[in-house]
C-alpha cells in the first residue's frame, strides 16, 4: 500500500517539477533563515551566524539532488534528458542522421517487402483443414525421364491407387479446363457481355471438396452419379463468381447456367475463403498466378479412352490426403508398389513409377529458389547497410570521444554513458524503422506489380505484425551495430583521451583499421552480388536472344471455344475422324474464319493452331514407324501440332526441306511436316521427305522439314510434327494473323470476324505473340530485375563505404601531409599514398569476394540458362564496375589530400 | 532482515521524526531537526539538510502531511503533521525498535 503510495506520488512529481522545485527552494531557504535568526540569538555576528548555519545544514545542493532522487522517477528522468541531448546532437549532425536512418529504412523496408513475398508464396500454409497432409501424386515412367521426368497422371492408375492404398485417406482426380459461360442474360447484341465469357476452373471428382476439407456455402458437392456421362449437368462456382454474376443472390442453387453453350444446373457455391492455385496437367509448366483464378468446378467425366487406357493418356493431376501420422515417403512407398504390381500384371512395357510430393511444393517448387536466391541477395544488402551504419558510428564514436571522457571525468557512471549511446540509436532505429515500413509498403506494390505471375502473389499483403517486426529489426540494427563501438570508446581512460591531439590520432588509427576490415567485408559482399547479377542478365539475356526460329513480331493471337454441342457431336475417339457433324461444322467454322481474317486490312498471313505459342509441352506422342519398329515407349517423343497452310508463313517458321500443306492436300490429307529436330530423331541419317508414320492406325508421309523454333518454351527447341486440322479440327483452335500494323491493334478486328462467323461463340482468349513470349520469361525477368536493383544497391552502399572510411582517414591525416608536402612531397605523391591506402581494403575485399562468389555461385548454377558460372565476361563485368566504383569513391578524397596547404595545417591543430 | 546501513539510518530518522511531531505537534523542517539535535543531546550530529528527503519519504508513505503556514518569525514555512496512519506506524516502529533492542541486549550481555 505504502509502495503504491510511493509511486504514485513520484510518478504525479514527475509532472509538477517546476512548481515542486520552487517550493523547495523556498523551503531550504527558510530554514536557513530561521538557523541565522537562532544564531544570532545566541550572540554570533551576522556572517559567523550564516557560516555556522550553512555548516550545519550540510551540503545544500546534494540535499537538493537526494530530494529529487527520492522525489521523481529519476530512471525516466535521466530517459527524457538523454533523449533530448540525443535529439540535439542529432540534429547538430544532420548528415549522419539522414544517412543512419536512410540506411536502415532502405534495408528493413526491402528485407520486410521480399521477406512477405518469401512468407506468402513459400512458408504460409495453405487454407484447408490440416494442409500439411494434402499432397499431389504423378507418375514418372523409367523410359521417359531424361525428357519429362514427371508426368500427369493415368485414370486407371488413379483407380485401382485409391482402392488399394492404406496410407491415402482419400484422393481425388482433377483436370484443370476452361469454359465458356453465359449467364442467360440477355442484352444488346453488339454487347460484349452478350456473348459467352470464358472461365477458369476444374473438373473434379466428387470427392474433392471433401479431400481439401472445405465446405460448400451454399448447397452441397457433387454426388458420385453426376460424374457419369450424360448425368454431368452441374456446376459449383466460388463465391467471387456468385457475387460477379448473381451479386449474391441467395436463391440461386437450382438456377440453370450455360456452362459452353450446354444449360447446367448450380448446385453449389463455395465459402468465401475458398482460394485454390491455378495448377497445370503437365508438371512445371510456365505461367502460375492468383489463387483467385478457378471460378467453376464441373464432375470429372473420363472420355471413353481414358477410361481403359493403361499406358497413356495420362491427363489428370491427383491431390490426396494422407492418413494421419503418415509421412510422404510410406505413401510414396507404398504407391509405388501397387502401381508397378499393377503394370506387371497387366504386362506393361514401359516402367512405372509413381512421385508423392507436398501440395505446396507441386505450386511452388519452381519458383522457390529464385524467391530464396531474391531473399539472400536482399539480405546481402542490408548486411552491406549494417557495415555502414558501424562505420559511421566508430566515426561518431570517436568524435565524441573527448566528450565522453569529459563526463566520465566528472562523475558519469559507465551505465549512464552507455544509456545517453542506446537511446540515441533508439531514436535512430526508431526514425529509421518508420521509414523502413514506408519502404517496405512501397517495395510490396512494386513486387506485386513485377510478379504478378508468381503463385498466390494475390494473397500478398504486409499484415500490421510484419511491420511491427521491421520497426524492431530496425531498433535491434541500430541497437546492435551501435552499441560495439560504443562499449571500445568506454574502455579508454578519460586522461588517454583529455590528452588530445596525440592520443586522439592513435585512438582514431584503431577505428581506422575496424572501419578498412569491415570495408573489406562490404567490398567482398558487392563482389558476390555483383557476380551473381551479372550471371542472372548474361542468362536472361543469352534466353532473350537465342536464335528462336519464329518472329514474334505483330502477331495476334485468339482463341476461340468450339466445345457447343453444335460443335461436338461425335464419339470424339481419334479414331474416327472427320466423318461426324461436329467435326464438320468445326471445319466449316475454321475455313470460313480463316478467310475472314485473310480479308482483315492490314492482314498478312492468317493460320490456325491447336496450342496457343509459349505455353508448354502438349500432346506429347510417340513417332512410330511402320517400316522401323521400336519397342512400344521407346520411340522418339514429338509435340502433335494441328495446323493450317499459313501456319509457317504467319509464325514466320523457315521449312528447310519439301513443301508446306496447299490446298490439294485437302482431298488427300494424310501428309505431316516434321520439325528437325523431329525428322533427326526418326529418321537418323537419313532423308525423312517421301518415307511414313503411323499416327492413329493411318500412314502418314512427311512432305517437309520446318525449322525448329521455340514456339513452346524459350529455353529449347520444341520437337514437333505437324498435321493438317482438316481431319481433326480442334476444340479449341487458336488463331494467328500477322499484320503490318501493331498486333494490338487487330485483335478487335479478329474478335469481331469470329463473331460474324458465330455469335455464340466464346472468345476464351486474346493475346499477342509478344506478349506470351514475355510472359513465359516473366519469373526469369522478375529475378533478373530485382536482382540487378539490389545489385545497384549493393554498389552504391559500398562506394558510400569507401568513401567514408577515405575520407575520414583523410581529414585524420591532414597534419600529417601538410608535413610531408613541406618536407618535399608532391601532390601527386600524396594522391598516390591515399589510393595505395585505399587499395588494401578494396583488394582485401574483392579476394575475399572472390572466395565467397565461389560458394555462391554453385548455387545458383540451376537458374542459369546456357550460361556457365565462369562466364568470364560477367565475372570480368561485375570487378571492372567494382573498381570503377571504387575508384570513383576515392576520388574526392585524394582531392582533398592533394589540395592540402601546408601552411594552414601546420598552423592549426 | 536484510537492510542495508542506510535503511537502518533512514529507519530510525524516520522514526525520530515521527516521535517529534507526535510530542511537538505540527513542525517546520528546522523545528523537527533542531529538536531531534536537542533530544539526542547533541551526540547526534548529523546534517541538518538531510531531514528533507527524509521528510519527503515520510510524506509519500502516507504518514505526515504537509501544509504552508507563517513561522513565528512571521516567514513562510512549510508545517508537517503526523497523519492518522503515521499515529499507527509509531506503534508498530516502537515495537520493532524494542524487540531489536531486547534482542541485542541478551547478544550482548555477558554470558554466565
Amino acid at each position: 500500500m505504502e509502495t503504491l503510495r510511493t509511486i504514485l506520488s513520484r510518478i504525479r512529481a514527475l509532472f509538477l517539477q517546476g512548481r515542486l522545485d520552487h517550493e523547495l527552494g523556498e523551503e531550504l531557504r527558510g530554514h536557513i533563515e530561521l538557523a541565522i535568526e537562532e544564531n544570532l540569538r545566541r550572540g554570533m555576528t551576522r556572517k559567523e551566524a550564516r557560516t555556522a548555519a550553512l555548516r550545519e545544514f550540510g551540503g545544500v545542493t546534494q540535499v537538493r539532488e537526494q530530494y529529487r532522487a527520492q522525489r521523481g522517477l529519476p530512471w525516466i528522468e535521466t530517459l527524457v534528458q538523454d533523449a533530448r541531448y540525443a535529439l540535439r546532437q542529432l540534429r547538430k549532425a544532420p548528415g549522419f542522421a539522414l544517412t543512419v536512418m536512410l540506411t536502415l529504412a532502405l534495408g528493413v523496408g526491402a528485407v520486410t517487402a521480399v521477406f512477405s513475398v518469401v512468407q506468402g508464396v513459400l512458408l504460409r500454409p495453405y487454407d484447408f483443414r490440416d494442409s500439411g497432409r494434402i499432397v499431389v501424386w504423378r507418375e514418372r515412367i523409367r523410359e521417359l525421364e531424361n525428357v519429362t521426368p514427371l508426368l500427369p497422371d493415368n485414370y486407371r492408375h488413379y483407380l485401382n491407387l485409391k482402392a488399394h492404398a492404406k496410407t491415402i485417406e482419400d484422393a481425388a482426380i482433377v483436370q484443370p479446363s476452361g469454359f465458356s459461360v453465359a449467364t442467360g442474360v440477355t442484352g444488346n447484341a453488339a454487347d460484349e457481355l452478350a456473348h459467352p465469357h470464358e472461365a477458369e476452373g476444374m473438373a473434379i471428382s466428387p470427392n474433392f471438396f471433401s479431400v481439401l476439407g472445405v465446405t460448400p456455402l451454399l448447397g452441397r458437392s457433387f454426388t458420385a452419379e453426376e460424374a457419369q456421362p450424360g448425368r454431368d449437368a452441374e456446376v459449383i462456382m466460388t463465391w467471387a463468381a456468385w457475387q460477379r454474376l448473381y451479386h449474391g443472390d441467395p436463391s440461386v442453387l437450382g438456377r440453370t447456367i450455360r456452362i459452353n453453350d450446354a444449360p447446367m444446373t448450380i448446385v453449389g457455391v463455395l465459402p468465401q475463403s475458398f482460394r485454390f492455385p491455378v495448377m497445370s496437367v503437365m508438371p512445371g509448366s510456365a505461367t502460375f498466378g492468383s489463387t483467385e483464378r478457378y471460378e467453376f468446378f464441373r464432375p470429372l467425366v473420363p472420355m471413353p479412352s481414358e477410361l481403359i487406357a493403361e499406358d497413356g493418356d495420362f491427363n489428370f493431376v491427383v491431390v490426396a490426403r494422407l492418413k494421419p501420422g503418415v509421412s510422404i515417403a510410406q505413401a510414396q512407398s507404398e504407391l509405388d508398389g501397387i502401381e508397378k504390381a499393377a503394370a506387371v500384371a497387366n504386362r506393361l512395357t514401359i516402367h512405372l513409377s509413381v512421385i508423392v510430393e507436398p501440395f505446396a511444393q507441386e505450386i511452388a517448387g519452381d519458383v522457390s529458389k529464385p524467391i530464396w536466391l531474391v531473399f539472400a541477395a536482399v539480405f546481402g544488402v542490408l548486411l552491406m547497410a549494417c557495415v555502414n551504419l558501424a562505420n559511421l558510428q566508430i566515426a561518431r564514436g570517436v568524435t565524441r570521444a573527448q566528450e565522453t571522457a569529459l563526463r566520465a571525468a566528472l562523475g558519469a557512471g559507465r551505465w549512464r554513458l552507455l544509456q545517453g549511446v542506446l537511446i540515441e540509436n533508439l531514436l535512430l532505429g526508431l526514425g529509421g524503422g518508420v521509414g523502413g515500413i514506408f519502404c517496405a509498403l512501397l517495395g510490396e506494390k512494386f513486387l506485386i506489380l513485377k510478379a504478378a505471375n508468381l503463385p498466390r502473389m494475390n494473397e500478398i499483403h504486409l499484415s500490421a505484425p510484419m511491420l511491427a517486426l521491421a520497426l524492431c529489426l530496425s531498433i535491434l540494427t541500430a541497437l546492435g551495430f551501435g552499441i560495439l563501438p560504443a562499449l571500445r570508446g568506454l574502455r579508454a581512460t578519460p586522461q588517454r583521451l583529455l590528452q588530445g591531439n596525440t592520443m586522439r590520432a592513435t585512438g582514431s588509427r584503431e577505428a581506422v583499421q575496424s572501419r578498412r576490415v569491415l570495408v573489406a567485408v562490404e567490398i567482398a559482399c558487392s563482389v558476390t552480388l555483383l557476380m551473381v547479377t551479372a550471371l542472372m542478365a548474361r542468362s536472361f539475356s543469352h534466353l532473350l536472344t537465342q536464335e528462336r526460329h519464329f518472329d514474334a513480331q505483330r502477331v495476334a493471337l485468339v482463341r476461340a471455344d468450339l466445345s457447343a454441342p453444335r460443335y461436338s457431336s461425335g464419339s470424339g475417339l481419334p479414331e474416327d475422324p472427320g466423318a461426324d457433324r461436329g467435326s464438320l461444322a468445326r471445319d466449316a467454322m475454321i475455313d470460313r474464319e480463316l478467310e475472314r481474317l485473310r480479308a482483315l486490312p492490314g492482314v498478312q498471313a492468317a493460320a490456325m493452331t491447336n496450342v496457343i505459342p509459349l505455353s508448354g509441352d502438349a500432346s506429347v506422342d510417340g513417332l512410330v514407324r511402320p517400316d522401323h519398329p521400336v519397342p512400344k515407349g521407346l520411340e522418339p517423343m514429338a509435340n502433335r501440332r494441328f495446323i493450317s497452310p499459313g501456319y509457317f508463313e504467319a509464325m514466320g517458321i523457315p521449312l528447310r526441306a519439301g513443301r508446306n500443306f496447299n490446298a490439294l492436300d485437302r482431298a488427300h490429307p494424310r501428309v505431316v511436316i516434321l520439325s528437325e529436330k523431329a525428322a533427326q530423331a526418326a529418321f537418323p541419317g537419313e532423308d525423312p521427305l517421301g518415307r511414313t508414320l503411323l499416327h492413329w492406325n493411318r500412314i502418314y508421309t512427311v512432305v517437309g522439314i520446318a525449322a525448329d523454333a521455340r514456339i513452346n518454351d524459350l529455353r529449347r527447341d520444341t520437337s514437333v510434327y505437324y498435321l493438317p486440322y482438316w481431319d481433326f479440327p480442334p476444340t479449341v483452335p487458336v488463331f494467328l494473323a500477322r499484320s503490318t500494323q501493331s498486333a494490338e491493334a487487330l485483335i478487335p478486328a479478329v474478335r469481331q470476324s469470329i463473331w460474324s462467323v458465330d455469335a455464340e461463340v466464346a472468345i476464351p482468349a486474346v493475346a499477342t505473340l509478344e506478349t506470351q513470349v514475355a510472359d513465359s520469361v516473366a519469373t526469369d525477368r522478375f529475378q533478373t530485375l530485382v536482382l540487378s536493383s539490389f545489385g545497384g544497391a549493393a554498389l552504391l552502399i559500398a562506394v558510400l563505404g569507401i568513401y567514408g572510411v577515405l575520407a575520414y582517414s583523410v581529414s585524420l591525416r591532414t597534419q600529417e601531409f601538410g608535413i610531408r608536402m613541406a618536407l618535399g612531397s608532391s601532390r601527386t605523391g600524396l594522391a598516390r599514398l591515399v589510393l595505395w591506402d585505399a587499395s588494401y581494403p578494396v583488394l582485401g575485399g574483392v579476394l575475399l569476394g572472390l572466395l565467397g562468389a565461389a560458394g555462391a555461385l554453385r548455387w545458383v548454377r540451376s537458374l542459369l540458362y546456357e550460361t556457365s558460372i565462369a562466364d568470364p565476361w560477367a565475372i570480368g563485368a561485375s570487378l571492372a564496375v567494382l573498381l570503377a566504383a571504387a575508384l570513383l569513391a576515392a576520388l574526392l578524397p585524394v582531392r582533398k589530400a592533394a589540395s592540402v596547404d601546408p601552411m594552414q595545417t601546420l598552423r592549426t591543430e | 532482515m536484510g537492510e542495508s546501513k542506510s535503511d537502518v539510518m533512514q529507519g530510525t530518522l524516520d522514526l525520530m521524526v515521527l516521535k517529534t511531531l507526535e510530542s511537538m505537534g505540527p513542525l517546520h523542517g528546522y523545528g523537527i531537526a533542531r529538536r531531534i539535535e536537542q533530544v539526542s543531546g547533541e551526540t547526534l550530529v548529523m546534517n541538518q539538510g538531510t531531514i528533507y528527503p527524509a521528510l519527503l519519504r515520510l510524506e509519500q508513505r502516507g504518514w505526515i502531511k504537509s501544509e504552508w503556514g507563517l513561522s513565528e518569525s512571521n516567514r513562510r514555512a512549510k508545517f508537517y503533521s503526523l497523519s492518522r496512519i503515521g499515529k499507527k506506524q509509531i506503534e508498530m516502529e516502537t515495537e520493532n525498535w524494542e524487540r531489536m533492542a531486547a534482542t541485542m541486549a541478551r547478544f550482548l550481555a555477558p554470558s554466565n
